[in-house]
C-alpha cells in the first residue's frame, strides 16, 4: 500500500487545462518533489490533494481510501498537512494558537466542560499547550508564543507554518515552495529542517519548489510538469540527464541545474 | 440639564447603549465572518421581538425564561435564514453582493409579512415585575432600563470568554481572520458559519425582547438595527470591542440630546456627527481600516 495515489487528475479553468492527467504515487517515509516552469500547474495539484479545489476528472487515494471529493478540513483530518507559497497565518490569533488550531477538531470535550473548565479540559489543554511548544522549540520559536504572526520576520513566519503543519502529526506534508522568498543560507537551513522532519516523524513530504539545489539535494523522487502534463519522473540524477526536461524546463539554463 | 436628571439619562443612555452594542456585536460577528452587511439581522430581531411578545403575554409569564425561550426563537431563526438564503450562494461561491441583497430582501420580506398580518395591531409586552421603577434619594431609575443593561452586560461578558476560550470561539476568531485557510487546519467552516448565525440569532432575540419591551411591537421595530450597524462602523468593523465602545456612547449621546433637546433634533445631529466622524477616522474608533478580499 502506498501512501498517497494520484490517479490521471485534471483540472480545466474556463477550458484551459491547468493540470491534465496527473498521476503519482507517493511512498511512505519519502521525500518527492513536484517541479515545473511558473504556471506548469504545481499548485493546482497541490490545491486538488489538499481539496481546496475540486478535481475534474481523476482519483486521490490517501493509504488506499478514495479522498478526491473529501473536503479539505476531512482531508486535513485523514493526517494531510500544508503551507501555502503565500504564508497563510491566522492574524487574528496569538503565534500558539496558530499552531494549536491545527489540532482543534481533534478535542472531543463539549463547550459546557469548557466554560465549567473541567478536569478533561485542564488536562487536554495542558498535554495541547506542551505539544505546540515543542513544535515552537523545534523551530526556535517558543519566545514569540504571545506574539501575533504579524510582528514576526519573513523567515520565522514560513517555520512558523511548518510548526502548525506538524501540529495536525501529518502522514503527508505538501511544502509549496517553502525557500520562496529565503536568502541562501536560509534555503540551506530549510533543506536541514526538512530532512530532520522527515527522519524524525517518520512522514513523506512532497515538495512543489523553484530552487533546483534544495530539490536535487533532499528528494528521492522528483516529477516534472509542464503546461499541465507530466513530462518526466525519476530520481535526481535521472531527471538532471533527461532530454526533454533540459528542454522544456530548463530550456535555456540548462547548465545552472546544480 | 440638572445633575439629577443628568445621571438619570446617563444609566438610560448606558442601558439603551449596551442593547445597541449587543445589535452591533451580532452584526459585527456575521461580518467578520463572511464580509458582507447582514440587514436580515433586522429581521431577526423584529421576529423576535414579535415571539417574545407572544412567549411573555400567552405562554410563560417569568422575565428570565420568556427571553431564554426568544433567544432560542432568534437562534433558530437566524439559522434558518442562513441555511435557506445564504448557504446556498456561499457553496456555489457567488460574489458578496449576492449575500448582501438577499440579506436586504429578506429584512424587508419579515417586515412586510408581519406588516400585513399583524400591521394594525400594538403588541405591548406585560409588565413583569411589579415594580417597575427604583429611587435612589431623588433619582428614580427604570427598572427595565436597568434589567437591560444587567442582561446586556453578562451576555457580552459570556460571548468574550466563549471567542476568547473555547475552541469554537478560537475558530470563529481564525475564520474572521481568514476563512479560506482555517479548512486546511482541520476546521470545517461551514459549521463555524452555520453557528455564527446561530449566536448572532440569539443576540438578535435579546435585542427584539429588550426593543419589544422598551417599545411597542411593530413591524418595523427591525429597523432600529440600524443603531447597531451605526454603532459597528463607528467601532470600526473587524473590532467587536470597538463596536460595544461605540453602541454604549451612542446610547448615551442619544439620551442625553433627546432630554435636552427633544426626539426630533437629535436624529439629526448624531447621524451628521457619525458622517463627520467617519470622515475624519474612516476606520473607526478602534478598527483598521478594514479591506474586505472577496
Amino acid at each position: 500500500m502506498d501512501l498517497l495515489r494520484v490517479e490521471a487528475i485534471s483540472k480545466n479553468f474556463g477550458g484551459v487545462a491547468a493540470i491534465s492527467n496527473f498521476s503519482m504515487v507517493q511512498p511512505y517515509n519519502t521525500i518527492s518533489a513536484i517541479i515545473g516552469p511558473n504556471g506548469a500547474g504545481k499548485t493546482t495539484t497541490f490545491n486538488m490533494i489538499s481539496g481546496v479545489q475540486t478535481v475534474d476528472t481523476g482519483k486521490i487515494f490517501l493509504e488506499d481510501v478514495e479522498i478526491t471529493k473529501l473536503p479539505s478540513h476531512k482531508i486535513q483530518r485523514f493526517g494531510v498537512s500544508r503551507t501555502f507559497q503565500n504564508i497563510r497565518l491566522i492574524e487574528g490569533l496569538s503565534v500558539i494558537d496558530n499552531v494549536k488550531l491545527s489540532y482543534t477538531s481533534r478535542l472531543t470535550y463539549t463547550m459546557f466542560e469548557e466554560f465549567i473548565h473541567s478536569p478533561r479540559v485542564r488536562k487536554n489543554e495542558t498535554v495541547l499547550e506542551d505539544i505546540a511548544m515543542e513544535y515552537l522549540e523545534f523551530f526556535d520559536l517558543s519566545k514569540y508564543a504571545k506574539s501575533k504572526p504579524k510582528s514576526l520576520s519573513y523567515g520565522l513566519q514560513r517555520r512558523l507554518e511548518l510548526a502548525r503543519a506538524l501540529m495536525n502529526e501529518p502522514k503527508l506534508l505538501l511544502l509549496d515552495e517553502p525557500a520562496a522568498g529565503l536568502n541562501p543560507a536560509e534555503t540551506r537551513e530549510l533543506m536541514g529542517t526538512i530532512q530532520k522532519i522527515q527522519e524524525q516523524k517518520n512522514l513523506s513530504i512532497i515538495i512543489v519548489e523553484h530552487h533546483m539545489d534544495l530539490v536535487m539535494k533532499i528528494c528521492s523522487i522528483i516529477h516534472v510538469i509542464d503546461f499541465g502534463k507530466k513530462i518526466a519522473e525519476g530520481t535526481p540524477q535521472e531527471i538532471i540527464k533527461n532530454k526533454a526536461v533540459l528542454q522544456a524546463y530548463l530550456g535555456d539554463m540548462g547548465g545552472e541545474i546544480c | 440639564m440638572e445633575s439629577g436628571v443628568f445621571v438619570q439619562q446617563l444609566v438610560n443612555g448606558i442601558s439603551l447603549g449596551g442593547v445597541y452594542a449587543v445589535m452591533a456585536v451580532g452584526f459585527g460577528l456575521v461580518f467578520n465572518v463572511l464580509k458582507f452587511s447582514n440587514f436580515s439581522h433586522g429581521g431577526v430581531v423584529t421576529v423576535s421581538a414579535y415571539a417574545g411578545f407572544f412567549i411573555s403575554s400567552k405562554l410563560i409569564s417569568s422575565f428570565p425564561l420568556a427571553l431564554i425561550a426568544t433567544i432560542l426563537v432568534g437562534a433558530a431563526t437566524g439559522l434558518l435564514i442562513e441555511r435557506l438564503v445564504f448557504r446556498p450562494v456561499r457553496l456555489a461561491k457567488k460574489p458578496l453582493t449576492y449575500l448582501f441583497v438577499n440579506s436586504i430582501t429578506v429584512a424587508m420580506m419579515v417586515q412586510q409579512t408581519f406588516a400585513a398580518i399583524w400591521g394594525s395591531y400594538y403588541f405591548p409586552y406585560p409588565e413583569f415585575f411589579k415594580r417597575t421603577a427604583f429611587s435612589i434619594g431623588q433619582l428614580v431609575f427604570s427598572g427595565t432600563y436597568l434589567l437591560m443593561l444587567a442582561v446586556s452586560a453578562v451576555v457580552l461578558i459570556l460571548l468574550t470568554l466563549f471567542l476568547k476560550k473555547t475552541k469554537l470561539g478560537i475558530a470563529i476568531r481564525a475564520a474572521s481572520s481568514d476563512i479560506y485557510t482555517p479548512p486546511l487546519m482541520g476546521i470545517n467552516t461551514d459549521v463555524i458559519t452555520g453557528i455564527t448565525f446561530i449566536i448572532a440569532g440569539a443576540l438578535a432575540g435579546i435585542t427584539g425582547f429588550f426593543l419589544g419591551m422598551t417599545y411597542t411591537v411593530t413591524p418595523f421595530i427591525g429597523s432600529s438595527m440600524i443603531k447597531g450597524i451605526i454603532a459597528a462602523i463607528i467601532g470600526g468593523m473587524g473590532s467587536l470591542t470597538g463596536g460595544v465602545i461605540a453602541g454604549i456612547l451612542l446610547g448615551i449621546v442619544e439620551s442625553l440630546l433627546i432630554a435636552e433637546l427633544g426626539s426630533s433634533v437629535t436624529p439629526i445631529i448624531i447621524y451628521l456627527a457619525i458622517v463627520i466622524l467617519l470622515l475624519v477616522r474612516p476606520q473607526g474608533i478602534a478598527g483598521n481600516l478594514y479591506t474586505v478580499k472577496a
